[in-house]
């Protein structure tokens, strides 16, 4: 957790706009940024229904689609995000995020509205902000980008989980490949703390999935219940 | 009816809002529904019209709606009552968006008081007017103590109120605004809704969000989401029955509002969901006609 401060504070040299880096954003922002927008909200509402988000032409090195999506939907100068060491080491993406956003960038994780990040570079959610029993929405959201998501357990280097809670009717599957053993033994027992926790988005590609706090985590098992997770498209 | 679409007027913002407002609301919401029940501060803005006419419920739908939305908007039931059509022609105006009376049609649904009565369904988004957010409210003023009180699960106040009714009046007195638990979690009111209602909530298959313009407050509830409405073992919950049926379309199961028709004490019957009673209503012609040939 040292490290990757001190790697993020190093990175912090970087915060200014290089104007030569500046991709475009939204060709309509007003009615892209409202769709991005509602797609997220189904994502939230049904936790573990994917989700392909608005694209854009290009996105900065560093931010898959569906990241960079919800970051031009979301983040302006009312929050504050925090990047990886490795995102933070892109001078084109805190160059777009500073210049089309305006979004402040934080070098605490827990100081940190979102937090935006790479699988493999994040082996635990102790750096986040957890909110308070009296102000949990005060936490930190996490955007991971991994490497693969799918609704049926196909993949081979994957997490299988069993998800249920609000939002669910039954139950539904969900795979998020390249996660940590750590990260997700503490996702699973973060469950125990809600009201306060960590609500997360998965991204790859254009794919977005959302994990919110209050959905239960089982790691997969053989099950004869019936899931809803083929209907999830339907809306 | 579908009414076509309307061209945005000039000089606004889409829905009005301008889209950094939208932006923090859009947060507050994705807070709100990772947090089923509980209440998110949002920073309330000015709308053109004033705090109890729906404001919260305004600002939720301007920052949710999009071209391709459908809106209907209803008032203790109602599609033609002054607050519903101002709401209605304020979207249709501002972000040119189709409109409906059919709650079958509409993608969004912005509410005062009522639940429609025909079920909804996933994809489709309820939006609540919501006066007072707080539920313990009545029973301790203060936020920092109603706060204390939701973060420690400590809601023994809310039975005693209720054991108070039953002990003054022989049964639960209350009949609007009925306290819900949200998830098994947080206590919630629904908003002023009669108490008929509250079954609908639970398990619903469309997203319900709930915005307090006045006390700057949004709530949600993801679909298929448990909401049970307090009670006790010995004084199960229960909803208002009618011995009368709606005298325009003979409904024995809708929620009916008493309609005092002269001076001399007449009154009749309706069902307060006017959609739910002309759906009813046409098919009992159209079953009158069949009848006929």
């Amino acid at each position: 957790m040292t490290s990757l401060q001190t790697l993020s504070s190093q990175a912090s040299s970087l915060k200014t706009v290089d104007a030569s880096l500046l991709i475009a954003g939204f060709e309509n922002p007003v009615a892209q940024c409202q769709q991005a927008f509602r797609q997220l909200l189904s994502a939230t509402s049904e936790p573990g229904t994917l989700q392909t988000m608005v694209a854009t032409d290009a996105q900065p090195a560093g931010l898959n689609t569906a990241s960079w999506s919800l970051a031009l939907s979301l983040f302006d100068a009312d929050c504050t995000v925090w990047l990886s060491p490795v995102l933070a080491a892109q001078p084109a993406l805190v160059s777009n995020l500073l210049f089309h956003c305006q979004t402040r960038l934080v070098e605490h994780a827990d100081e940190a509205d979102f937090a935006l990040c790479n699988a493999d570079e994040l082996d635990t959610l102790q750096p986040f902000s957890f909110g308070s029993a009296e102000y949990p929405a005060t936490s930190t959201s996490l955007i991971l980008q991994v490497p693969a998501l799918s609704d049926e357990c196909s993949l081979s280097a994957g997490s299988g989980w069993t998800l249920t809670g609000p939002g669910i009717k039954f139950s539904r599957h969900l795979c998020v490949a390249g996660l940590q053993d750590s990260l997700q033994q503490e996702l699973i027992h973060s469950r125990n703390r809600f009201p306060c926790g960590i609500d997360c988005f998965f991204t790859c590609d254009h794919t977005l999935v959302a994990l919110p706090r209050s959905t239960q985590l089982s790691i997969d098992q053989p099950i004869d219940q019936p899931t809803d997770q083929h209907s999830a498209q339907e809306s | 009816m579908s009414t076509p679409q309307m061209t945005q007027v000039e000089g606004y913002n889409f829905a009005y809002l301008d889209e950094q407002t939208k932006r923090m609301i859009r947060r507050a919401i994705l807070k709100a529904v990772a947090i089923p029940g509980y209440q998110v501060p949002f920073g309330g803005r000015e709308m053109p019209l004033p705090h109890g006419w729906g404001t919260g419920g305004m600002q939720v739908t301007a920052s949710v709606i999009g071209t391709d939305d459908r809106l209907k908007v209803i008032d203790q039931g109602a599609d033609d009552t002054t607050n519903a059509v101002s709401i209605r022609r304020f979207f249709a105006k501002t972000a040119g968006v189709e409109t409906t009376e059919k709650t079958a049609d509409a993608t969004l649904i912005q509410t005062r008081h009522r639940v429609p009565e025909r079920p909804l369904q996933n994809g489709q988004i309820l939006i609540y007017q919501v006066p007072v957010p707080e539920p313990l409210r009545f029973i301790e003023a203060r936020d920092s103590e109603t706060r204390k009180m939701h973060a420690l699960r400590e809601y023994g106040a809310m039975q005693v109120k209720l054991y108070e009714d039953v002990a003054r009046f022989g049964h639960i007195a209350t009949s609007y605004d009925y306290p819900v638990m949200v998830n098994g979690r947080y206590m919630m009111t629904p908003s002023p809704i009669p108490k008929f209602d509250n079954p609908k909530l639970n398990g619903m298959p469309a997203l319900q969000l709930f915005g307090a313009g006045f006390e700057k407050r949004i709530y949600a509830v993801p679909p298929y989401t448990e909401v049970q409405s307090l009670d006790f073992d010995d004084y199960p919950f229960e909803v208002q029955q009618w011995e009368e049926s709606c005298a325009i379309c003979g409904s024995d199961h809708s929620f009916l509002d008493e309609v005092i028709t002269d001076d001399a004490g007449s009154r009749m019957f309706v069902c307060s969901d006017t959609d739910y009673c002309r759906e009813r209503a046409q098919s009992n012609r159209e079953q009158a006609q069949e009848n006929e040939q």
